[in-house]
């Protein structure tokens, strides 16, 4: 009977927070809006940090632990917004574990792992297609045609086993938010296919690939990429018999839950450290009930959101089924805390919380942009009352 | 990250299962389904077969009484009795054994761990709290009941309110003041008063909701011996906040068993009125569904803490909220979906039922609205939202202090402040 963090966990908690202290600090990652890459961190946070193998067994080159502490390094790095692609990276490490075959495994996963090649998962709406267009179409590639069918990774691994690549397709259509596309070497990408959704690997550099400058995000710290693909050579992740997007799309939301409930944290303790030295009417503004009963109200949510994200990440961890209902709960949660949380921190700060200066809306549009991945907190209770059959 | 239990706790879950299952009376819907006055009779009798049983306080030492298991075996029970729909004990044994015998465990004297715990577990006692009154509620450490020592008696006078089940019980834990010359925290004494006396008067106030639940409590020269004091003459704030601690504490697991019973009614009572399938009806039943699911996984965590040793500091204060501001939201959904039923609301009641209704009682209307009514007293007792809020506030987030202005002396405040005199 054990459910918190485990004293290991905490001090890796704790590690990674003086790590994002140190080499990513706001001023850093201010230093980096456009982009928001910072490759010397992302060696760090690949090669010392090993943070991509976490979740992954060992016989891929994976650490061998868990996707609890998985959920620690996403929300420890996304608490700093740190400037590093690991949250999509994961995401696209956990669909090629979960959905690709043996052979696909062994294969892409050791370029992933080390961080050398990155891989994004081009996932967005509840369902993992992009609401805003038309679903991505998959068709068989014309066994002589330019689309060769071999491996996407075959360029980096020329010693792939032969037959290892399942039948080749190509990808035809467009998404217009996947996140950091722009950092990527290969898309993980769910596509119609006759026999419904599946999802595919792309190279970015492929023919028939074009991905967008990563102008006009509205997170500034987590850029999306309009992708266009026109015909490109792609592989189908497993055989079609192994679990669904929707295993990997809950995966998804319990570790934006567990971003999202760090982040959160972020803004209450910003908002409640200026409120201990801010003076109006010669007191500290923090006395004042006002203040610190919103504040309270926070942490009484915040304090929901980390046990939903963390009874998520249990459930991932343990391939309980119950984590069909326990992330749609986290990331709910974990929306309306973090954007509840933001909100106030702007509020408590009075006029400086609202400069471009300040900190503050950096967390407001991130707050507002992992709200609306994989569906709208309204569209996430809707998906728990069929889930659970209300 | 774990949350099966112990090998030991479960056996032990199902010797309890096997318990309900030999006495609880067959076709056991719940006490909810009892009639009134089969109620009563059926409480007395379980009682006393919990007590035979040694279910009543289960992680108490044998030597006082108790089964002489771990508090992870006292959970195990009331997790299968909240399943079950059986009552734990009477609504005074909340007090008895779930506040003050707890208490006495960690801050009674020897003598008094023998002398009250086995008359607590035998029913020869049956307690209540008094703390509130009527200019102390919030401000708890402004109590005005004033116990002096006579002798080998205290002698109390003053008044105690919204003492819950007063008129059941024979004796009374009180807080009074023993000494109003120090600041107000430090001249308190918690002590154990018998109520069958001619100085000690109960009388009943009926609630919002109907229902006689509460009652007032009047100590005229009332006389308790003076070793019944408990933690220390004066020490009186520090036991009363270790009381709270139990209070806070205890129903980590078993609340959400409570609420998701009470959920499922509410779902029936939807559909059953086809308002099920509404947007925001849905919306709403999905965000209760959440709520009670989220109190789920936080009782695992307060369970884990409480097993390594912890007692509930600020984070009692945020269970309290949670299930207090809850209750509110779903009864009043409760309310949205009844429509203009809820002008006339027709069935059988909630029986009083302070929280949920107990298990078995009629999926009614008017069940519904007077636990509707019920539900405005959950952010009141037992600490407000807004004292909650506080606590929160400095302890938990490390927020400064409001400016006081009831430091000093405990008789001097609200005296106006001494003044430089004016003039020559």
């Amino acid at each position: 009977m054990f459910f918190d963090y485990s004293a290991e966990q905490q001090d890796f908690r704790d590690s990674l927070r003086k790590l994002v202290a140190d080499r990513a600090p706001l001023s850093a990652v201010r230093a980096r809006l456009g982009d928001a890459h910072d490759p010397d961190l992302w060696r760090t946070v690949c090669d010392e940090m090993a943070l991509l193998t976490l979740a992954v067994p060992e016989r891929y080159g994976g650490g061998g632990f868990s996707l609890e502490e998985t959920a620690i390094a996403v929300a420890e790095l996304g608490r700093g917004l740190a400037p590093v692609p690991l949250f999509e990276a994961v995401l696209a490490i956990e669909a090629i574990l979960r959905t690709g075959t043996e052979a696909q495994r062994q294969e892409l996963l050791p370029g992933l792992l080390s961080g050398e090649r990155i891989a994004v998962a081009a996932m967005a709406g509840p369902d993992g297609f992009d609401p805003g267009t038309k679903p991505v179409i998959a068709s068989p590639a014309s066994p002589a045609g330019a689309a060769s069918p071999a491996s996407p990774a075959g360029a980096a691994s020329p010693a792939s086993p032969a037959g290892a690549a399942p039948p080749g397709h190509v990808l035809t259509g467009s998404l217009r938010h996947v996140l950091r596309a722009h950092v990527a070497d290969l898309l993980i990408v769910p596509a119609l296919t006759p026999d419904g959704p599946a999802l595919f690997v792309a190279e970015r550099t492929a023919p028939g690939v074009t991905v967008s400058e990563p102008g006009s995000s509205f997170d500034l710290t987590r850029p999306v990429c309009a992708v266009a693909l026109d015909a490109v050579p792609a592989v189908r992740l497993g055989d079609g018999t192994g679990p669904g997007l929707d295993d990997l799309l809950d995966v998804g939301r319990t570790l934006l839950a567990a971003e999202m409930t760090a982040a959160a944290e972020a803004c209450l303790d910003a908002a409640v450290e200026y409120a201990k030295h801010r003076v109006q009417f010669n007191r500290a503004i923090g006395s004042f009930q006002a203040v610190k009963h919103g504040s309270a109200q926070l942490a009484v949510e915040i304090d929901a959101a980390r046990a939903a994200a963390d009874w998520a990440a249990m459930l991932a961890t343990a391939g309980d089924p119950g984590l069909r209902t326990s992330a749609l709960i986290a990331k709910a949660q974990a929306a309306e805390t973090f954007t509840a949380c933001a909100g106030w921190n702007i509020q408590v700060h009075g006029g400086i919380g609202f400069t471009w200066e300040h900190d503050a809306h950096l967390y407001l549009r991130r707050a507002k942009a992992d709200e609306a991945l994989f569906g709208s907190t309204a569209r996430h209770r809707a998906m728990l009352a069929d889930r659970v059959g209300l | 990250m774990d949350v099966s239990y112990p090998e030991r706790a479960e056996a032990f879950r199902a010797e309890v299962r096997a318990f309900l299952a030999a006495s609880l009376p067959p076709g056991w819907r719940g006490l909810g389904a009892l009639a009134p006055g089969e109620r009563r009779d059926f409480e007395r009798a379980w009682r006393a077969t919990l007590a035979e049983h040694n279910l009543l306080a289960v992680s108490w030492p044998a030597e006082y009484g108790g089964a002489g298991l771990s508090d992870i075996e006292q959970v195990v029970r009331s997790e299968e009795f909240e399943r079950a729909g059986a009552p734990t004990g009477t609504e005074n044994d909340g007090f008895g054994i779930g506040l003050l015998g707890n208490t006495l465990l960690v801050a009674g004297t020897e003598e008094q761990k023998r002398y009250f715990l086995p008359r607590i577990l035998s029913g020869e006692h049956v307690w209540c709290q008094g703390y509130s009154e009527p200019d102390a509620g919030s401000d708890l450490a402004g109590v005005l009941t004033k116990a002096t020592l006579d002798g080998e008696v205290w002698v109390i006078n003053g008044q105690k309110i919204w003492t819950s089940a007063g008129a059941t019980a024979n004796w009374i834990f009180v807080i009074a003041r023993t000494d109003p010359d120090v600041p107000k925290h430090r001249g308190l004494s918690f002590l154990l008063v018998p109520i069958d006396q001619p100085g000690v008067e109960v009388r009943p106030i009926r609630n919002a909701a109907g229902y006689d639940l509460f009652c007032e409590v009047f100590f005229t020269d009332a006389r308790t011996p003076a070793g019944h004091v408990v933690g220390g003459v004066n020490n009186g704030w520090s036991t009363a906040m270790t009381l709270l601690g139990f209070e806070r504490g205890a129903e980590v697991t078993t609340d959400p068993i409570r609420y998701r019973r009470d959920l499922d009614r509410l779902l029936e009572l939807a559909r059953e009125r086809g308002r099920d399938a509404e947007p925001g009806i849905r919306d709403e039943l999905a965000w209760c569904y959440a709520r009670v699911e989220i109190m789920r996984y936080r009782g695992y965590r307060g369970l884990t803490r409480f097993l390594a040793g912890a007692r509930p500091g600020a984070d009692g204060a945020i269970s309290k909220l949670v299930w207090s501001e809850y209750f509110q939201r779903y009864t009043e959904l409760a309310m949205e979906i009844l429509g203009l039923d809820a002008l006339a609301p027709p069935g059988a009641g909630n029986g009083g039922a302070l929280k949920v209704a107990d298990a078995g009682t009629d999926n009614s209307a008017r069940c519904w609205a007077e636990e509707f009514l019920h539900a405005r007293a959950g952010t009141i007792y037992a600490g407000s939202s807004q004292i909650q809020r506080t606590v929160i506030g400095e302890q938990l987030l490390g927020l400064p202090r409001e400016p006081r202005l009831d430091g000093g002396p405990f008789r001097d405040i609200g005296k106006p402040a001494a003044t430089p005199a004016l003039g020559g």
